[in-house]
């Protein structure tokens, strides 16, 4: 994944850049691993696998967020 | 679509795969085949809301590669992360007020790997007026009906096709409004905070006259989630979904059109083409959608909503993408 969007991923889960998608799981991950992060903010190399993951298993619809998310 | 009894028995006896919803003693007259089923007498069809206990609301799947039907007690329900299709969509039934739906509704958000693995589906129920029996659910494949068991149907999608799951929520918040906090995961609570202060729950609704009908909202990301007030026993207010511990709640903005506002939020979403929708008992009931249309979403109306985790008050579709 770009390191650019890397970045804005980050600070998506840390709460400094506010993304919302239409993509209903998208926006349950994100909620989830925020409050994950929160509660233990060293997690942060397990929450950005877990959104790789998601990101890479749903190529189709990823593609609008990841677009979106890099114009950010 | 509604069908009758014989026109759903003709469409088993073909072979064809079907998600079926009905009153239980049409369910119990199916024969065996590739089904799965939940009661309710309540259902959106093409013509509108209605009431029957004399036709079956029946879901073809008919963009399936592949399909397999199993059901699952409180024990091993979380089984289905393990059991689904790796791209597939995983179609879920589960009787109101069972165990297994309530360990469900409990303990879904929390499960590794749920997101990751389409699951939508509805909660059965029973005629509100006359209820008769306890709401079930039925695996097809042995044409046997179950009070304490969640249905499952696996479907497995063609190459680089993909299922979403949405919803449609008339339900937002005001940030400016207190912020609620339960101190567990549970479908009854007690006790909770309001922006940090301690109180009990069915005081503070009453002593600050907030309308039950109103769900208690949360804010995924922009995506709410609601949950719905069952209603009061002594000090204890019940749920039709658990409240967690770690989320922030807001009573949701009153809503005075409420047919008006569902019927907006449903043209707001846009255009759909989805392969299953079904619609909260509470919407039908207090939007008045008997007789009325909300194209294009038909289904089951329903006592929950499963849109990954259990939800209420709440319209869920799933469309198959790319």
């Amino acid at each position: 994944m770009d390191a650019m969007i890397q970045e804005k991923l980050q600070k998506i889960l840390r709460r400094e850049l506010k993304y919302s998608s239409t993509n209903l799981a998208f926006n349950m991950l994100i909620s989830k691993l925020q409050k994950k992060l929160q509660a233990d903010p060293g997690c942060m190399d397990g929450c950005m696998k877990e959104m790789e993951d998601f990101l890479a298993k749903y190529t189709i619809v990823a593609k609008v967020d990841l677009a979106n998310i890099a114009a950010l | 679509m509604l069908k009758t009894l014989e026109e759903t028995i003709a469409m088993i006896e073909e072979g064809k795969v079907l998600q079926i919803a009905a009153d239980d003693a049409l369910l119990q007259k199916l024969p065996k085949g590739q089904w799965i089923g939940g009661t309710t007498p309540y259902f959106i069809s093409s013509e509108g809301g209605v009431f029957t206990k004399d036709r079956l609301f029946v879901n073809e799947v008919d963009y399936a590669e592949e399909v397999r039907i199993a059901s699952y007690g409180k024990y091993n329900i979380f089984q289905i992360v393990e059991e689904c299709y790796d791209n597939g969509l995983t179609m879920l039934i589960m009787p109101y007020g069972s165990d297994v739906a309530a360990k469900y509704a409990k303990e879904a958000p929390e499960v590794e790997e749920l997101l990751m693995h389409p699951t939508v589906g509805w909660i059965s129920g029973d005629d509100l007026e006359a209820p008769s029996i306890a709401p079930k659910t039925y695996d097809g494949t042995k044409a046997e009906g179950y009070s304490d068991r969640a249905v499952a149907m696996y479907i497995r999608l063609p190459e680089g096709r993909t299922a979403m799951i949405n919803l449609v929520n008339i339900f937002t918040d005001d940030k400016k409004d207190p912020v609620i906090r339960f101190h567990e995961n549970e479908l009854s609570a007690t006790e909770c905070t309001v922006d940090g202060e301690e109180v009990v729950f069915a005081e503070y609704i009453q002593k600050n006259g907030l309308d039950p009908r109103m769900p208690l909202v949360a804010d995924y990301n922009g995506s709410y989630i609601n949950t719905s007030i069952r209603g009061t026993e002594g000090k204890a207010v019940g749920f039709y979904a658990p409240v967690f511990k770690n989320v922030e709640y807001r009573f949701a903005k009153p809503v005075t059109d409420y047919a008006g506002q569902l019927k907006d939020s449903i043209r707001a979403a846009g255009a759909h083409q989805p392969v299953f929708s079904c619609n909260c008992i509470l919407n039908y009931l207090y939007a008045d959608l008997n007789g009325q249309q909300i194209p294009p979403y038909t289904g089951p109306v329903t006592f929950g909503e499963i849109a990954y985790q259990l939800i209420n008050q709440t319209l869920v579709y799933c469309e198959i993408v790319g």
